[in-house]
C-alpha cells in the first residue's frame, strides 16, 4: 500500500530542522576554535555510533576498535607517502584493510563470552600498536609519519576547517541513517536479540554468528574512514594516538552516557562530552596531562553504576510529549492510513487441519532411531528410538537427569548427537546444527527456563520469531500481532518482557517459538511452576496449537498436563527408553510406576 | 649452548613466579565474582609505587613493605568490592566491564598527574647481587622475587583448602545458589575474594620495585600478560594460573633470546589466539 508521510507533522519536520541546523552549525561564529570544536563532535559522534553497532546493538563489547580506526589511518597516509595514492583511494583500501583484519579476528572471537571478548580485543589492540612502533622501517616507529600539507580536493587535504567539517558531518549522518535502518529492520532486531539472549535468538532461527560478523563489518568500516579523516585532517599520526586503548574507551564512554543501543544516543554523547573534553583538556591539561583522564574515567564509572541508559533514554521521555505540543502535531503523520487487522479468533482458520486419525496410516513426520549421547563416560541417552507422526502430541516423561533435555538439545543442535539418526519429514537432520538452521527447518522449541528478551517489548519478542519467515517489520508486526492475540498477550504488547510474571513469560515463550511458524514444537516443561488456574490457561494454548495442525513433543513434570495432553508418551529412565504408549498404558506399567510415578499416582 | 638453554630457563621460572602471583589473584576474582578486573595492572602499579615511596621515604626494604602492603592492599580490594563492584554486580557485563576499565583509567592517570611519567626503581644493596655458579647466573632479586612469589601462592592455595572461609569461597566459584543455601554470606565472600585477589597483586609490585620501574602505565604491560596466562592457565583454575605464569615467564625468555624482545607482546597474541582457537578452556580449565 503506497503512503505519503505528511510533511507539516512535527514527528517529519522536527528531525528534518535538526538536521538543517546541523548544517547550519559549522559556520555559524566564524573562528577557527569553534570550528574545531564542532567538527570533533561529528568526527567523534561517527567513531561513537559506529562502536554502537557492535558495542550497543550486538552487545558484544569491543575494546580494541581503536585497532581499526589505526589500520585505517596508517594505510591510506601510507599509500598516499609512499605511491602517491590519493588519500580518498587509500581510505577505501584502509577500510577494506581493516575489514579483513576484522573478520580474521572476529570469527575466533565472537565466540568467547562478554568479558573474555572485549579482553581479546584490547589484546590484539595493543599488539598492533607495538608492531605500529616497532616495525620502523615502514611507520617510523614511534616517531610518527608527518603528511605534507598540499592542499587539494584529490589529496584529501583542505585550507580552513570548514570542508573539514561537512565531511565529518556527512559521515555522522550516513552513520546515524545506517543505524536508523537497522533499527528498524529484521537485522536490527537479530542484533539485539542475540544481545539479550544467544541461544533463544539462534532457536528463533538468527544466524548469531553472521549477524555479528555483519555488524562488526559495518562498524569497522566507519570506523577505520574516521582514521583517515583524523590522518588527514591533523597530518601528523603516531602509534600512540592512533592504536591509543583511551581512544577505544572514550568511544564506548560516548556511546554510554549518550544512550547505548539507540540510534542518536552516541551522537548526543559527543554533543554533550566533546565540550565537555575541550574545556577539561584546556583548563585542567594546562595544571597537568591526563587529569581529563581523571574526570572520564570518574564519570565512566558513574554512568555504569547509576545511570546505564544514558540520556537518550531519558530524552525519550520528553521527546513524544514535546513533538505533540508543536504545531500540526493533531494531523495524521502519513496520509494514507492503513490500519493492520490481526485475525481476532483464536480458531485461525487452518486449511490444513489435519485429523490425527486420519493421518495414521502415513508415515510418520518425525523419527529418532537409536539416538545416543555420552557426558564423558556417562550415557545421557542411550539407544533411544520413537516416532512423531503428523499432527500427534506426543509426551516424554522421566525422573529429572532422565535426559529429557539432552534429546531436545540433540534434535534442536545445541549437542552433537554421538551416534544415531535424526529424521523429519523424511530428511535425515542428524547433526543439523547450529540451532537457527534447524528453527528454519520448522522444528520451534521452547525452554525450561524461560529465556525472554528483557529489554525488548513483548511485541518485538515475537517479531523476532516472525522475522525467520518475514523479511520487512511492518510483516513481522502483523504476524506477531496474531500470535500475541492467539496466546493472549495482546494487552501486554508493548510492556518490556522483563516486567512480565512468570506465567505470561512461559505465554510469551510459546509465542516467540509459534512465530517461527514450526511443523514441529517441542516444549520442554511449559507448565512448571504454574498454578492450577495458570495451568489450565496454557493447557488449552496447547490444545489450540495442537488444532492448527503444530505437531507436539512435550516435556513436562505436571502429571495431569502431560496425561491429559498427549496421545502418546515416552518413558525415559537414566537415557534409555523404558516405556512407550498411551497415557493409560503408560500409568499402568509396573517399570514407569517405580521408575516414575510412584506408588500413590496408582492409588 | 646447553648453558645458555639452562640459564634461559632460570630466567623465565624466576618471572614467571611473578607472572603467576599477578594472574592468581585475576583468577581468583573471575573465579568467584565472575567479573575481569581490567584495572587489575593499574593495582599492580600502585603497590610498586607504595614500595617505591615507602624505601624512599622512609627506608623501609620493599621485602619488609610487603607486610604493609599486603594488609592494605586487601582492604583496598575490599572496598573496591563494596563500593564500585557490588551495584552492578547482577548488572550486564558491559557495566562491569567499564566500571573496573574507568577505574584503570582514574588510578593510571592519578598516577601521571601525581609522579609525573618517570621510572623509579629501587636500588637496594642486593639489586645487582647475582649467585654465580658453573656458568650460570642466578640474579639474587629475582631469585627472592620467585621464592616469595610461590610462597604465598602456597599458602592462599593452603588457605583456600583447609580454612572455613576458602572452602566457602571455593564452593561459591563453583556453584553460586547452593553457597547460598549452605549459609554462606556470598557478598561477604565476594569481598574477602576481592581483596585477596587485590592482596596479590599488591605483593607481586613489593617483590617487583627491586628488579622493575614503576610508571604510571607499567600495569597495562603486566596485566596484558596477566591475560594471557590466565587465559592459558583455565579462566578459573588457580593452579592453571600458576602453571599457565611459568610457561609464559619461559615463553618470554626464550621467545626474547631466539626472536627479538621487542617481539615478545606479538608472541603472547599468537598464543592467546591460538588456545582461544585450539582449546577455549585453557589447560587446566573447567568447561
Amino acid at each position: 500500500m503506497k503512503s505519503s508521510r505528511n510533511p507539516f507533522h512535527p514527528r517529519f519536520y522536527f528531525p528534518l530542522a535538526l538536521v538543517v541546523f546541523l548544517f547550519v552549525l559549522p559556520i555559524l561564529p566564524r573562528n577557527p576554535f569553534y570550528e574545531d570544536l564542532i567538527l570533533m563532535i561529528f568526527f567523534w559522534g561517527t567513531l561513537a555510533a559506529a562502536w554502537n553497532l557492535v558495542g550497543g546493538f550486538a552487545g558484544q563489547i569491543s575494546l580494541g576498535h581503536t585497532a581499526f580506526f589505526g589500520i585505517g589511518a596508517y594505510t591510506s597516509t601510507l599509500l598516499w607517502l609512499k605511491f602517491g595514492l590519493s588519500p580518498w583511494l587509500g581510505m577505501i583500501a584502509g577500510a577494506g584493510l581493516a575489514i579483513l583484519v576484522a573478520i580474521g579476528i572476529g570469527v575466533p572471537c565472537f565466540r568467547l563470552r562478554s568479558h573474555f571478548f572485549a579482553l581479546a580485543t584490547i589484546a590484539f589492540a595493543e599488539v598492533l600498536r607495538y608492531v605500529a612502533s616497532y616495525w620502523r622501517g615502514l611507520t617510523q616507529g614511534g616517531v610518527g609519519l608527518l603528511i605534507p600539507f598540499k592542499p587539494g580536493m584529490e589529496n584529501f587535504m583542505f585550507r580552513g576547517k570548514i570542508p573539514y567539517a561537512y565531511i565529518a558531518l556527512g559521515l555522522m549522518l550516513l552513520i546515524i541513517l545506517v543505524s536508523y535502518i537497522t533499527r528498524n529492520s529484521r537485522f536490527g532486531f537479530y542484533l539485539i536479540s542475540l544481545r539479550e539472549d544467544q541461544d533463544a535468538a539462534e532457536t528463533l532461527g538468527v544466524n548469531t554468528s553472521r549477524c555479528k560478523l555483519i555488524a562488526l563489518i559495518v562498524s569497522v568500516f566507519f570506523t577505520a574512514v574516521a582514521g583517515t579523516f583524523y590522518a588527514q585532517y591533523l597530518l601528523f599520526i603516531d602509534p600512540d594516538t592512533v592504536f591509543s586503548l583511551p581512544l577505544s574507551i572514550e568511544l564506548a564512554l560516548l556511546a554510554i552516557i549518550g544512550g547505548l543501543g539507540t540510534v542518536i544516543g552516541p551522537v548526543i554523547g559527543a554533543f554533550i562530552l566533546i565540550p565537555l573534553d575541550v574545556l577539561l583538556r584546556g583548563y585542567l591539561g594546562a595544571i597537568s596531562a591526563g587529569l581529563n583522564f581523571i574526570v572520564y574515567g570518574i564519570v565512566l564509572v558513574v554512568a555504569v553504576i547509576y545511570f546505564p541508559r544514558g540520556v537518550a533514554g531519558w530524552l525519550k521521555t520528553w521527546y513524544e510529549p514535546f513533538l505533540r505540543r508543536l504545531p500540526g502535531a493533531k494531523q495524521a503523520l502519513v496520509t494514507e492510513v492503513t490500519v493492520p487487522s490481526p485475525a481476532l479468533t483464536t480458531e485461525t482458520s487452518d486449511p490444513q487441519d489435519p485429523d490425527p486419525e486420519d493421518e495414521e496410516a502415513k508415515s510418520p513426520l518425525f523419527q529418532v532411531h537409536s539416538l545416543t549421547k555420552y557426558f564423558g563416560g556417562l550415557a545421557a541417552v542411550k539407544d533411544v528410538s520413537f516416532e512423531i507422526k503428523k499432527g500427534e502430541i506426543l509426551g516424554l516423561i522421566g525422573p529429572n537427569g532422565a535426559g529429557k533435555t539432552t534429546i531436545f538439545n540433540l534434535i534442536t543442535g545445541f549437542l552433537s548427537t554421538d551416534s544415531g539418526k535424526i529424521e523429519f519429514r523424511g530428511e535425515e537432520i542428524t547433526g543439523l546444527k547450529p540451532p537457527h538452521k534447524v528453527c528454519l527447518n520448522h522444528i520451534g522449541r521452547t525452554f525450561q527456563l524461560v529465556k525472554p528478551f528483557n529489554n525488548m517489548t513483548v511485541l518485538e519478542n515475537v517479531m523476532v520469531g516472525a522475522f525467520s519467515r518475514v523479511r520487512r517489520a511492518s510483516e513481522a508486526r502483523k504476524e506477531a500481532t496474531k500470535v500475541l492475540d492467539f496466546i493472549g498477550l495482546l494487552r501486554q504488547r508493548d510492556s518490556l518482557a522483563s516486567s512480565l510474571t512468570i506465567a505470561d513469560r512461559k505465554r510469551l515463550e510459546l509465542g516467540k517459538a509459534l512465530a517461527t511458524k514450526p511443523e514441529l514444537l517441542l516444549l520442554d516443561e511449559v507448565v512448571a511452576g504454574l498454578n492450577p488456574r495458570e495451568t489450565e490457561e496454557i493447557i488449552s494454548i496447547i490444545r489450540a496449537i495442537s488444532r492448527q495442525g503444530i505437531t507436539l513433543f512435550i516435556i513436562e513434570h505436571v502429571m495431569k498436563a502431560i496425561m491429559t495432553l498427549s496421545h502418546r508418551i515416552v518413558v525415559l529412565h537414566h537415557g534409555e527408553k523404558i516405556a512407550e504408549g498411551t497415557p493409560a498404558e503408560i500409568s499402568r506399567d509396573k517399570r514407569v510406576v517405580d521408575a516414575y510415578l510412584g506408588e500413590e499416582y496408582l492409588a | 649452548m646447553a648453558a645458555t638453554l639452562i640459564q634461559l630457563v632460570i630466567n623465565g621460572l624466576l618471572l614467571g613466579g611473578i607472572y603467576a602471583l599477578i594472574s592468581i589473584g585475576l583468577t581468583l576474582i573471575f573465579g568467584v565474582v565472575e567479573i575481569i578486573n581490567f584495572a587489575h595492572g593499574e593495582f599492580l602499579m600502585l603497590s610498586m609505587y607504595a614500595s617505591f615511596w615507602l624505601f624512599q621515604l622512609c627506608g623501609v626494604d620493599p621485602y619488609v613493605s610487603l607486610f604493609m602492603v599486603i594488609p592494605s592492599f586487601f582492604l583496598i580490594g575490599w572496598a573496591v568490592q563494596r563500593i564500585i563492584i557490588q551495584p552492578i554486580i547482577h548488572a550486564p557485563p558491559l557495566n562491569q566491564i567499564f566500571a573496573t576499565v574507568g577505574m584503570s583509567l582514574v588510578l593510571q592517570n592519578g598516577a601521571l598527574f601525581l609522579w609525573k611519567a618517570d621510572y623509579r626503581t629501587v636500588r637496594t644493596a642486593y639489586s645487582t647481587f647475582s649467585l654465580k655458579t658453573g656458568g650460570l647466573m642466578i640474579s639474587f632479586p629475582r631469585l627472592v622475587a620467585f621464592i616469595l612469589a610461590l610462597a604465598i601462592i602456597a599458602v592462599l592455595l593452603i588457605f583456600l583448602k583447609r580454612t572455613y572461609t576458602g572452602k566457602a569461597i571455593r564452593a561459591l566459584a563453583q556453584e553460586k545458589r547452593a553457597a547460598m543455601l549452605m549459609g554462606i554470606d556470598i557478598y561477604r565472600m565476594y569481598k574477602i575474594a576481592f581483596g585477596i585477589g587485590i592482596a596479590c597483586v599488591g605483593a607481586a609490585g613489593a617483590i617487583l620495585i627491586p628488579i622493575y620501574y614503576a610508571f604510571p602505565t607499567v600495569g597495562a604491560l603486566f596485566v596484558l600478560i596477566a591475560f594471557v596466562v590466565v587465559i592459558l592457565g583455565g579462566y578459573n583454575s588457580l593452579v592453571g594460573a600458576l602453571v599457565g605464569g611459568l610457561i609464559i615467564g619461559l615463553v618470554e625468555a626464550f621467545s626474547g633470546f631466539f626472536l627479538s624482545p621487542h617481539l615478545k607482546e606479538a608472541v603472547y597474541f599468537v598464543i592467546f589466539i591460538l588456545i582461544l582457537l585450539l582449546k577455549p578452556t585453557g589447560l587446566f580449565g573447567r568447561g
